[in-house]
């Protein structure tokens, strides 16, 4: 497998002058093609700072970050907006879908940016839209779907490109137990059968079953690390729950 | 308690209350000036400003209190509306809706207050700044103007109903809207246009009907000579119908215009056009009536301005042409009560010396031939009858103003007011006497002196020894140097009272003074040119702060958007430029159209010049169009520019 993502010794500092916050404390870790890493923590533990600084939307004040080779530290402003255009995929915990828009202009609206031509750009709809079951929906505005239909909406346009790689930030945070699982059933179908590598940050122990690999974070550094292998969701949870109570237990479990 | 909370929210606040702020100042400013010069106590000492002028004045500023009343108004309840989810945030906590609208209207107030007193010292400068304009317009010496306390408590009434108006649109929204509706209204969708086909129709048939409506008022114009009535109706009827089909054009293009975007895939799967468009369209969708009032005061400050300077100038150019000398005097013979021309000679001697003098005299033989010819004669023009002049006192006026003679030898010519006069074909026109035939020989447009009618029949002297005296004339020029030249007018004036009823009676003169006239003129055209200005400035203002305060207030919302877009991979130079298409396509849409109207307007005033025989001109016409276009042109930009730099400042993502 090709490594996509590599994470080298990454720190990052909040605040100045006597008040400062080591967020992120010397992190290392790699993701491989096609997997589905989850990163879990109690709050403040970094998961987000982590997640946004691998979206270069926010930088590291130490160490590097290679996303299928490139090192992130190396490319300046106008060439990571092309990156995260042609090679990363976001999904947010409040679907951030633009509301002036419908749902098939915001899953389209990555392609519009890479200037596809129409009929192309027509093609990778109809084939992500039926791929995440919002084809019927496409025309409608998001105010007029339900909290997990708008995530769905939100996963496609995240896949729209073939991007290297998936960042989701508590995805079901807005969405009821019933709608968590279903996203959570998308997003091992984005994994299993179109190819998408995702990198996923939650709290929730159930989300993070679904993951073939969970990070633990503590203090701004992996604390433990679980490979799901042949075990079962089931088994994983449990493995899950354990861990967090050796973690200190002060994260949501239910 | 309120009081203090007040003030902390205008501090917090002042970004966002920055432009509005700035409008209700700069409109302070411009409406103390205005109210200044109104009462100005020199301005009564300089010039004979009639009391319906004044009052006509004072109107005007009241008018534009009201208009700047509902344009604030409408910004107020913006501001509202930008902190909604604070003020249902204070609602769910246990205020009153009095003690929201209370705080809302104290910093209202504060602001108001403030921007009262910025205004104010804003306005001791403007109002020397028109002080000084007016001067020039009325070619008087600028001096330190006096400031009027009635101009003061004029300004203060006008500015509290600004406020207490303002005030009223927000506790009528306070009053009505739901908690929900404040913490969440800012979630909701603006919806789509319903019937956007429809609207588009509409925006087409206004931009015909425009069309047409500048066909007719061009045809009113033709008629200005022939049919007054007729040209009346046509050009206030095609004025009114330019008004309206603007203000529809603008409404259907606002709720259409998008749509048609959006059917061209190719335009919208290019980068984030899909986006601006869709931005825009909500916008422009939701505000399309105001974007229709926006344009149409535009539309009418580009005009009003455009035709005042234009008035001033065909002012100057008809005072040169129609009084060649500086004193043109015409005394009836059959007008007993006149005073006769050797007395008024006298009256003159005595404020300045005459240096040429040269009387002559007009004729008439009670016909109506050459009327005939017109469409002045027969039913409702009894008593209009031809006037005739003899050669040789034509060629002595032209001589004394260094002119080339002219010959009529078996002819005649016929002195025209206007250039108009040449559409009646006079060819077939024939005077007989003796036996001899007198033939049409053309129209002189250039007459020595400037006389009431239509036109004057020039023949050679032989033909007037059997007509009677009609008018005794003198054409008079004066040695260079300043005279009381309004104590002269009065000296010169009578009550003429020709039924013998007081009712009738009325105050004139029989000798035109070319300096009393200009002078008289100027008075009238400063105020004219400055209250066009005042109007001008005021609507364009305020169309500029509705249009800066609508993109203003939906920045929280766009910064969640342009993040989003931030994040999908828009960099920060394409966010600039989309941002820049969405405000600059919201400035844009009410502002071109009026600004174009320019065109149509000068064209216009260069045809009311023509026919009034000023050709001469029209590149001052075409020039100060042109200036007039480019100086709104700027202030927009400017206005466009500071909206576009704190929008980016706030909205645009970056790391």
């Amino acid at each position: 497998m090709n490594q996509i993502l590599e994470v080298k010794n990454v720190t990052k500092y909040y605040g100045n002058g006597s008040i400062v916050t080591k967020a992120l404390d010397g992190i290392s870790f790699s993701v491989e093609e096609e997997d589905f890493t989850a990163i879990m923590g109690a709050s403040g533990s970094g998961k987000s700072t982590l997640l946004n600084v691998i979206a270069t939307i926010d930088k590291v004040s130490a160490g590097d970050i290679l996303i299928e080779g490139r090192n992130l530290a190396d490319m300046r402003e106008e060439q990571l907006s092309g990156f995260r255009r042609d090679k990363l995929g976001f999904i947010f915990q409040e679907y951030n879908l633009l509301d002036t828009l419908t749902i098939g202009e915001n899953i389209t609206l990555p392609l519009n940016l890479k200037k596809v031509d129409a009929e192309t750009t027509a093609g990778e709809l109809n084939r992500v839209a039926e791929a995440l079951g919002v084809a019927d929906q496409i025309g409608k505005f998001p105010y007029e779907l339900s909290g997990g239909q708008r995530q769905r909406a939100a996963c496609a346009r995240a896949i729209i490109t073939n991007p290297a790689l998936i960042l989701a930030d508590e995805p079901t945070g807005a969405l009821d137990s019933a709608n968590s699982r279903n996203l959570m059933k998308t997003f091992v179908q984005m994994n299993r059968s179109l190819g998408s590598t995702i990198l996923m940050v939650t709290h929730d122990a159930v989300v993070g079953s679904y993951a073939k690999r969970v990070l633990f974070l503590k203090d701004g550094k992996i604390w433990s690390e679980i490979l799901r292998g042949e075990r079962s969701r089931q088994e994983m949870y449990q493995e899950i729950l354990s861990v967090m109570s050796a973690l200190g237990g002060d994260t949501d479990v239910c | 308690m309120f009081a203090r909370l007040a003030f902390r929210n205008v501090k917090r606040q002042i970004g966002n209350y920055l432009i509005y702020f700035l409008t209700v100042t700069l409109t302070v400013a411009l409406m103390f000036a205005v109210n200044n010069l109104i009462f100005s106590s020199e301005l009564k000492r300089f010039s004979d400003m009639n009391q319906s002028l004044k009052d006509g004045l004072i109107l005007m500023s009241m008018f534009i209190a009201l208009i700047v009343s509902f344009v604030l108004g409408y910004a107020t309840s913006f501001m509202l509306k930008l902190r909604k989810r604070e003020f249902g945030t204070c609602l769910t906590m246990g205020m009153t809706r009095k003690n929201i609208l209370s705080i809302f209207v104290l910093e209202t107030m504060i602001m108001s207050i403030a921007a009262l007193i910025i205004g104010i010292i804003l306005g001791l400068f403007i109002y020397q700044g028109v002080m000084a304009v007016f001067s020039n317009l009325l070619e008087i010496e600028f001096e330190f103007s006096a400031y009027s306390s009635k101009g003061l408590a004029f300004t203060i009434v006008l500015v509290c109903i600004i406020f207490l108006l303002a005030s009223v649109t927000s506790a009528v929204y306070l009053k009505r809207v739901s908690i929900y509706n404040l913490i969440y209204g800012e979630k909701k969708v603006e919806k789509g246009v319903r019937y956007p086909a429809l609207w588009w129709l509409v925006a087409i048939f206004s931009f015909a009907g425009l069309l047409f409506c500048m066909y007719y008022f061009n045809k009113g114009l033709d008629l200005s000579y022939t049919d007054l009535d007729r040209s009346s109706r046509n050009i206030f009827g095609s004025l009114a119908g330019v008004a309206v089909c603007l203000v529809l054009f603008h409404i259907g293009m606002a709720r259409s215009a998008v749509h048609l975007f959006m059917k061209n895939k190719r335009f919208c799967c290019r980068g984030t056009n899909t986006f601006t468009v869709r931005q825009l369209s909500g916008k422009l969708g939701s505000n399309s009536v105001i974007i229709g009032i926006l344009a149409f005061l535009i539309g009418f400050a580009v005009v009003l301005v455009n035709v005042t300077f234009i008035q001033k100038v065909s002012e100057r150019v008809e005072l040169d042409k129609r009084y060649p000398f500086d004193i043109n005097a015409a005394v009836q013979r059959d007008n007993n009560q006149a005073i006769p021309i050797s007395d008024g000679i006298r009256i003159i001697e005595k404020y300045r010396k005459i240096n040429t003098s040269i009387e002559y005299q007009t004729y008439y033989n009670g016909s109506d031939y050459f009327y005939g010819f017109t469409p002045w004669s027969g039913e409702g023009y009894e008593g209009i009858t031809d006037v005739y002049m003899k050669e040789s006192d034509y060629n002595n006026l032209m001589e004394a103003l260094g002119r080339e003679r002219i010959e009529c030898g078996d002819g005649f010519y016929l002195l025209a007011s206007s250039p108009h006069i040449a559409q009646f074909d006079f060819s077939k026109a024939v005077i007989e006497q003796e036996g001899k035939e007198y033939h049409y020989l053309g129209i002189i447009e250039d007459a020595p002196f400037n006389y009431w009618g239509y036109f004057i029949v020039l023949v050679p002297d032989r033909l007037v020894s059997s007509m009677e005296v009609e008018s005794d004339c003198a054409a008079i020029d004066l040695e260079n140097g300043s005279f009381d030249v309004r104590s002269m007018n009065d000296e010169l004036s009578y009550v003429y009272d020709q039924t013998g009823n007081d009712e009738f009676a009325y105050y004139r003169s029989d000798f035109d003074i070319k300096e009393y006239v200009r002078v008289s003129r100027n008075e009238t055209s400063a105020v004219l040119v400055v209250g066009a200005i005042y109007m001008a400035v005021i609507f364009v203002f305020l169309a500029m702060a509705v249009l800066a305060l609508k993109t203003l207030a939906g920045l929280s919302e766009d910064k969640r958007k342009y993040e989003v877009l931030f994040r999908l991979g828009t960099g920060e130079r394409q966010q600039e430029k989309t941002l820049f298409c969405q405000i600059f396509s919201f400035f844009f849409l009410p502002f071109a159209l009026p600004l174009l109207l320019s065109i149509p307007t000068s064209c216009f005033c260069a045809k009311i010049m023509h026919m009034a025989g000023h050709e001469g001109h029209l590149k001052e016409i075409y020039f100060n169009t042109g200036m007039i276009a480019v100086v709104l042109t700027v202030v927009y930009l400017l206005y466009f520019l500071a909206t576009y730099l704190i929008s980016k400042r706030n909205t645009v993502y970056r790391i």
